[in-house]
């Protein structure tokens, strides 16, 4: 915590402390917005998908008029007070009847923001039946060729899975899988369904699955885009390092299992290699000079030295 | 026969019962034409699978169409999780999610790896490990647990200290208390400026490290650096400094000039007085500006020599440059002096074009390449 304003207690130190990047991050936090004039309607959408996702977001009060597209410092200055990264505004306007703005951010400015036109909507109350319990981590299931071929569904996709996916969870219960989304896409509308997970008993030891639909139930049509340059996506892609697992280079394991480890060495000129030295196999100094005058008067072969 | 109708009524019922059981146990089997793709760890499903379109845009079938898209895709997920490594914990079964394969942006840049403060890398160095304190101290004197800081801890010293003795060779009228109230004040201080220290090293700013921590702490060599630095703050930056009494001026500190060098290649030497030379001499005579400073001399003159006034050689306490009375029509008109003056210089520059030099009532506007005035 390198601060020149220290924390006065350890209650804000651990807020700012929370606040912090980290290598691990924190689930991400999701701000609910609506403006003044939006109506029951698009009120009711953003409450359904609000208790969708209501461990980790927080529903604000009627907000002052928000143009998220011509201006988006209010939101950013609003997702940084309350340290979310990802936010859905609803909004109702003659131009732009029932809509719903759904953004993300990185390091607490804009990153991509995409506007949906809701129709067809069935919330909650529409479905009477027993619901799921809070904070459920749903299944994913996005059909359609679209979400893989147009730009624009493909990043879509990649919102709704940031927006939906909840924790990041690493142990589940088995019992638990409760929530299934659904996400068609055909080639004008994207239709988003909620489906409650029935377990049922097969012959075998993996369940048969049926479901039963439960809202909120809308069909999205995609209106504006305002997506992340490259080289923004790129730099909020990245990964911490320690999160790569990296090749261990040079090391093996035998049969027997003992660590064998393998050494890279420079070339060594054997002939100057230090070695016991045989006094028998010494040239003396009368045989040296002999040797050399042969060398003179005759031709110097040059000598092979074999190299390994 | 009453009996065989019985029979077969049962044997019916048996074979109802038996159809039932077996639909119950429905297949986990999902078929599709393009395999599905899972990201297990985010519980993500992907179905590349060409939609039937007649089925998605009729409202009547669609919810059936969905819910069975839905339903498949969610069964052979959970066929790919049911056979995960799981372990059972609580009564209940756990399974192991796999890493996520999706890429989702982060929500914050990845931090930096933080330089280690100084006592960091000296504790390092040594091989020191953080030992865990207990809260609790016990105290001999007051024979009971202390807290090791703390509000109780303060009261706890004052009850121990309520007097203290006056050593021999200390001053008799010296006051104790604030003397170590005194000491405990730069203690603190000492620990903030190197907290502070330590922020400023790793945000790669420059501190100076002496005059702050104390003169106990200082070595010779600190000394000197600070007899340096407090002779280098003065107007003259030490040179015209007098020295003190007995007082040595520290050699070797202070940056020291750099000299270029005399020998070697000229090339850069000889680059840099010609740039010099460039900016002092001027060959080139720049028309326009030596037109317009003319003409508004010539202006300035004519003006003065109208209103009869002398001509003011610094700046008038109206404060602006001197504005003919063009100027003031102009703007009178509303349409600014720049647009008045700018319809005069293109008659001049016609006029250039023709022959000679157009002087006369001309009026000068655009500022030609920003020389004009201040050339």
């Amino acid at each position: 915590m390198q601060r020149v304003v220290k924390p006065k207690n350890p209650r804000a130190k651990r807020a700012l402390v929370k606040r912090e990047p980290k290598i691990i991050e924190n689930t991400k936090q999701c701000l609910f917005l609506h403006g003044k004039k939006t109506g029951e309607f698009m009120r009711k959408c953003i409450k359904d998908i609000y208790a969708l996702k209501r461990q980790d977001s927080k529903l604000l009060q009627s907000q002052d008029q928000l143009l998220p597209f011509e201006d988006i410092l209010p939101v950013e200055r609003l997702a940084h007070e309350h340290d979310a990264s990802l936010f859905a505004y609803a909004t109702h306007s003659k131009k732009r009847p029932n809509n719903l703005i759904l953004g993300r951010m990185f390091n607490h400015h804009i990153l991509d923001l995409i506007e949906l036109g809701v129709d067809n909507y069935l919330g909650l109350e529409d479905f009477k039946n027993k619901k799921i319990t809070v904070g459920n981590k749903p299944c994913m299931v996005f059909c359609g060729t679209q979400f893989e071929d147009l730009v624009d569904y493909k990043n879509l996709k990649n919102i709704l899975i940031d927006f939906f996916r909840g924790v990041e969870a690493t142990d589940v219960r088995l019992q638990g899988f409760e929530h299934a989304l659904l996400f068609t896409a055909t080639d004008d509308t994207i239709y988003m369904r909620s489906y409650k997970i029935l377990l049922k008993k097969s012959g075998t030891r993996i369940p048969r699955v049926e479901l039963e639909e439960i809202g909120p139930c809308m069909d999205l049509k995609i209106r504006r885009t305002k997506f992340a340059s490259d080289d923004l996506k790129k730099k909020a892609c990245r990964q911490p390092k320690h999160l790569k697992i990296g090749k261990k280079k040079n090391q093996s394991r035998d049969v027997f299992g003992t660590k064998l480890g393998r050494i890279h060495m420079t070339k060594q000129d054997l002939g100057q290699l230090q070695t016991r030295k045989m006094k028998a196999l010494k040239k003396s100094s009368a045989k040296a000079k002999a040797t050399n005058n042969e060398a003179s008067t005759s031709t110097a072969e040059p000598m092979e030295v074999s190299q390994e | 026969m009453a009996a065989t109708e019985d029979q077969l009524a049962r044997l019916s019922k048996v074979k109802d019962i038996i159809t039932k059981a077996s639909q119950e146990l429905k297949s986990i089997e999902v078929n599709r034409e393009i395999d599905l793709e899972f990201d297990v760890g985010n519980l993500l499903v992907t179905d590349k699978n060409t939609l039937d379109e007649e089925a998605v845009y009729d409202p009547d079938t669609r919810p059936a169409y969905l819910q069975s898209l839905a339903r498949d895709g969610i069964q052979a997920l959970m066929s790919k999780v049911w056979d995960l490594p799981s372990h059972t914990e609580d009564n209940a079964v756990f399974v192991t999610l796999p890493k996520t394969t999706t890429v989702l942006p982060r929500e914050k840049p990845v931090p930096k790896e933080k330089a280690l403060t100084k006592w960091e890398q000296f504790a390092r160095d040594k091989g020191l490990t953080k030992k865990k304190k207990d809260k609790k101290v016990w105290d001999h004197i007051l024979k009971r647990w202390v807290p090791r800081f703390g509000m109780k801890k303060v009261q706890a010293d004052k009850e121990k200290n309520w007097v203290k003795e006056v050593p021999g060779n200390v001053d008799p009228y010296e006051d104790m208390f604030a003397k170590e109230k005194e000491l405990k004040r730069e203690r603190v201080a000492k620990n903030e400026y190197q907290r502070l220290r330590n922020i400023a090293k790793s945000r790669k700013l420059k501190v100076p490290n002496v005059g702050v921590t104390g003169n106990d702490l200082a070595t010779s060599k600190d000394l000197g650096v600070a007899m340096h630095h407090s002779r280098f703050a003065t107007a003259s930056k030490g040179k015209f400094q007098p020295t003190l009494p007995n007082e040595q001026v520290p050699k070797g500190l202070g940056k020291k000039r750099k000299h270029e060098q005399i020998t070697g290649d000229g090339r850069a030497e000889k680059k840099r007085y010609m740039e010099v030379l460039k900016k002092v001499e001027k060959n080139e005579l720049n028309l326009s500006t030596a037109v317009h400073k003319q003409i508004r001399e010539e202006n300035i003159e004519a003006d003065l020599a109208k209103k009869g006034g002398k001509k003011q050689l610094r700046r008038s306490k109206a404060g602006g440059r001197h504005r003919t009375r063009s100027d003031h029509r102009a703007s009178k008109l509303g349409k600014g002096i720049h647009e008045s003056r700018k319809q005069k210089i293109s008659k001049i520059k016609a006029k250039q074009e023709t022959g000679g030099l157009g002087l006369g009532k001309g009026r000068r506007t655009e500022r030609t390449g920003g020389k004009g005035k201040k050339g």
